[in-house]
């Protein structure tokens, strides 16, 4: 078969799912903008704790307060997509799982993975996403030396790269659900710790990166787009990371393959 | 070639033992027990293309863990399955494009969008085109009196219209293959008489292949001609439902109404006030009416079939 | 209230076997309320250039020590319950019985410390081993001022609780809400930032907002920032806020109940 075929089939259903998920969000207006506007606001909250944290401090760990926030933002960028699409996903997961609705699900003729992890979207939480890139954009523009169209590709770029590294940790947190059916509470866990990808990974100690970047790999995930747009990122460590991409999706599908064949033979 | 073939499908798992009270279970923290349970044992199965076979059995009979291991969705422990020449373990999209699984108590249906949404939301799934999918759709909707229900969000419909939905998004794809678990279970009677109708006319128009289970012997009794029969995983009958009932219920009820009151019983009937009552062979039943009616006026003869639920309760051994 | 008291015993060996029963689940909840560990290693190194708001390194470990503890003593999950029953109309049933839902629900809660006191030790440990100099007020004097002002601290966290679920009996869903007021705690709690480190205005908003009544104050007290002459002005402080609270849960609550079964629900 060749890809466009292959492809093509996914692109419709997703197309459909997203168009159902709009439809539903919208079936709810009043909670829609409510929940729109609480989460701009909270967008704009994630500027605060930077600040204080900055307050009297003219640099820390070698980054200002206008670099610190670049990643900050990066961060609400990444946070945004998740609860849009990667969260509800994995909820919707585990009640299926739990109601035995899975079972259509596996009968579509459409891949699982990709099915299981993007047909829910809550689309008023992009609206975060926004006020990620509005947080970036400030930023840059308090650079002493704002970043050019190059830097900007690279930055984006290595946000794509942070997107996949996230949505694969959250495909192996999804995973474990075939295992142990409440793993909403260890979605909770994973949000928790990935809020230390808010702060520049200098910033932490060596014991203290190791003891974060075990279980994410956070400096990927926002340091390096905020480094690429302060214009310091070395190629090495962008390939690098890239690889390190690779690998954490190569992983998580496979954890997923097994997790599916599990499923099958273990419920009943 | 079969539309259906299984052979010796099994299927074991292994579940732990809970324990009970505050100190087993914090014995459990190390070691937990475990009781393995058979599903299913060594059923053969064949279903030929365009049949409508009921598939019976108590609660906890293996049931819907057989349907789900068919339909690919329960790898099996041992034995093979084909299901239109595809081994459907391995859930191919050319055979997923083919059938489709309606679970009773399961929905698909979009809770906040009304079902053709939904509809619209498989049309895309299974790559159905459009002109087609409108006709199948315009036909599942007069089959079905749906009018104007899948213009409604799916939460404010009542169960039956849901159901008749849930039926529709699942046959929209225009499967040769259906697995139908328990369509009509919670329904009203006459809903209840409207889907399998339905069922019926479906399956004759398209020449289905369709797999039945259902709790409501009316449901079996109007749908299909085969049965198939398993307790405790195991396969206890697959025949004509026919010679089901002249095997397991081969006895009438028989209740004739005298003129007068009887003075004696007559051969297996006994005396209710002005009536004799009782289960005769259905071979004697002639005979006996012959024997009455020489003794006495009669004002009326009611001879009626043992219930369907009868036959089964006696093939299980009284557990249905 | 009597009979409360006499079920309580039996009230709480219930809810133990429940966290012995949950303990998996539990764990993971406990270990969500890692943002004091984050906020260390911030702090630890702002504190590279001179001590903020007095700390210096140790001083650092042992505040977000004091807030872990304090974290996980004053915690509480009554609104995610409550919420949770009031949707799927299980407290109808709760309702009948002839013990107060909140009684039953702070029984639940207490069962949980033993859980978290066993989590929260191999978190402490390493954080010793890496700052011994870190100190804690452990005189029997500070100690004593500590274990009011936790006990003050769990009920004014319990109280705002109650009046957040209590919300859903009008809202049908109030779990929105409380992330809102969660998200300002967070920031002015003491929480993420001692709150000696933020700017004047952010401070001043801080002393007279309840949120430091849950958090911060014990924590000053447990890391020995507080003097024993001034204790007792905190400790009223906090005493404040939980009548100010316990009245309007109260309030809510009873209000909520009466529309609750008016509904039929």
């Amino acid at each position: 078969m060749s890809d466009a075929r292959r492809v093509r089939p996914i692109l419709r259903a997703l197309g459909a799912s997203w168009r159902a998920a709009w439809m539903t969000a919208l079936a709810y207006r009043a909670n829609f903008l409510a929940d729109a506007v609480v989460t701009l606001f909270a967008a704009g909250a994630t500027v605060l704790p930077v600040l204080f944290v900055f307050h009297g401090q003219e640099t820390i760990a070698g980054w200002t307060a206008s670099e610190a926030l670049l990643v900050t933002g990066a961060f609400v960028v990444l946070q945004g997509l998740v609860e849009a699409a990667v969260e509800p996903n994995l909820r919707g997961l585990v009640d299926d799982i739990r109601f035995g609705t899975l079972d259509y699900v596996l009968l579509r003729p459409v891949d699982p993975q990709l099915l299981v992890s993007f047909r829910r979207l809550v689309p008023q939480r992009l609206v975060y996403s926004v006020g990620g890139f509005v947080i970036l954009g400030v930023a840059a523009s308090r650079l002493p030396e704002p970043p050019g169209l190059w830097a900007i590709s690279a930055a984006l770029t290595l946000l794509g790269v942070g997107a996949a590294v996230m949505y694969a940790l959250w495909l192996l947190v999804v995973s474990t659900a075939f295992w142990f059916v409440r793993v909403d509470n260890l979605s909770y866990l994973l949000t928790s710790a990935m809020d230390a990808a808010r702060w520049p990974i200098d910033v932490f100690r060596p014991v203290f990166r190791v003891l974060f970047s075990v279980v994410v790999p956070l400096g990927l995930m926002t340091t390096t787009p905020a480094l690429a747009l302060r214009g310091v990122l070395e190629p090495t460590s962008a390939l690098s990371g890239l690889g390190v991409a690779v690998v954490f999706c190569a992983v998580s599908r496979a954890v997923w393959v097994r997790a599916l064949r599990h499923y099958s033979s273990a419920s009943s | 070639m079969n539309a259906i073939s299984a052979r010796g499908l099994t299927k074991t798992y292994r579940s732990p033992r809970k324990a009970q009270g505050l100190l087993a279970s914090l014995r459990s923290l190390w070691h937990r027990e475990h009781t393995v349970i058979t599903a299913v044992s060594e059923l053969d199965l064949e279903l030929a293309p365009g049949e409508t076979v009921g598939f019976l059995g108590p609660n906890g009979a293996g049931k819907t863990t057989t349907l789900k291991m068919l339909a690919g969705l329960i790898e099996p422990t041992a034995g093979t399955v084909r299901v239109l020449g595809y081994d459907s373990t391995q859930r191919p999209p050319e055979l997923l494009r083919r059938l489709t699984l309606v679970m009773g108590n399961k929905q698909q249906l979009l809770w906040d969008l009304p079902p053709s949404e939904t509809f619209e939301l498989n049309r895309a799934l299974y790559d159905v085109d459009r002109a087609r999918f409108a006709r199948i759709r315009d036909e599942l909707v007069d089959l079905l009196a749906l009018g104007s229900v899948i213009d409604r969000p799916a939460r404010n419909l009542s169960l039956g219209e849901r159901m008749k939905c849930e039926l529709a998004a699942g046959l929209i794809h225009e499967p040769e293959v259906l697995f139908l678990d328990e369509p009509t279970i919670g329904l009203d009677v006459s809903m209840q008489v409207a889907v399998r109708q339905f069922i019926a006319d479906w399956s004759r128009r398209h020449g289905a292949t369709v797999l039945l289970t259902s709790h409501y012997m009316d449901d079996i009794a109007a749908l299909c001609s085969r049965v198939v029969v398993i307790d405790g995983g195991r396969l206890r009958y697959d025949g004509a439902l026919t010679a089901l009932a002249e095997r397991y219920a081969p006895e009438r009820a028989v209740r004739i109404r005298l003129a007068r009151p009887p003075v004696e019983p007559v051969g297996p009937l006994a005396v209710v006030g002005q009536e004799l009552v009782g289960q005769v062979p259905a071979a004697a039943v002639p005979e006996l009416l012959a024997r009455v009616m020489a003794t006495g006026e009669v004002l009326e003869v009611s001879v009626e079939p043992q219930p369907l639920e009868d036959a089964l309760r006696r093939l299980f051994g009284g557990a249905a | 209230m009597l009979r409360a008291l006499r079920a309580y015993p039996a009230l709480l060996r219930i809810g133990f076997a429940a966290v012995v029963a949950y303990r998996a689940e539990l764990v993971v909840w406990i270990l969500t309320a890692s943002m004091p560990l984050i906020m260390l290693g911030v702090f630890d190194r702002v504190a590279d250039a001179g001590p903020v708001a007095g700390l210096d390194h140790a001083g650092v470990a042992g505040y977000f020590v004091a807030v872990l503890i304090v974290r996980q003593l004053a915690s509480t999950w009554l609104v995610w319950e409550l919420n949770q029953q009031i949707r799927t109309g299980a407290l109808s049933a709760a309702l009948l019985r002839p013990l107060h839902p909140l009684v039953w629900h702070s029984a639940e809660t207490l069962a949980t410390v033993p859980l978290r006191v066993v989590v929260l030790a191999p978190l402490l440990l390493p954080i010793w081993l890496w700052r011994p100099e870190l100190q804690l007020a452990l005189d029997p004097a500070s100690l004593l001022v500590f274990t009011a002002s936790v006990v003050l601290a769990w009920g004014v966290n319990f109280a705002v609780h109650t009046a957040f679920a209590s919300l859903a009996f009008w809202l049908g869903q109030s779990m929105g809400l409380f992330q809102v007021w969660f998200g300002v705690w967070v920031l002015f709690s003491g929480y993420a930032i001692p709150l000696g480190a933020m700017p004047e205005w952010a401070q001043l908003f801080a002393e007279w907002a309840p949120f430091r009544a849950i958090i911060g104050i014990p924590a000053d007290v447990l890391s020995g920032r507080v003097t024993l002459a001034h204790a007792p002005q905190l400790l009223a402080v906090q005493a404040l806020w939980l009548c100010a609270f316990a009245a309007l849960g109260g309030a809510l609550w009873r209000r909520g109940v009466r529309r609750y079964e008016g509904q039929g629900a």
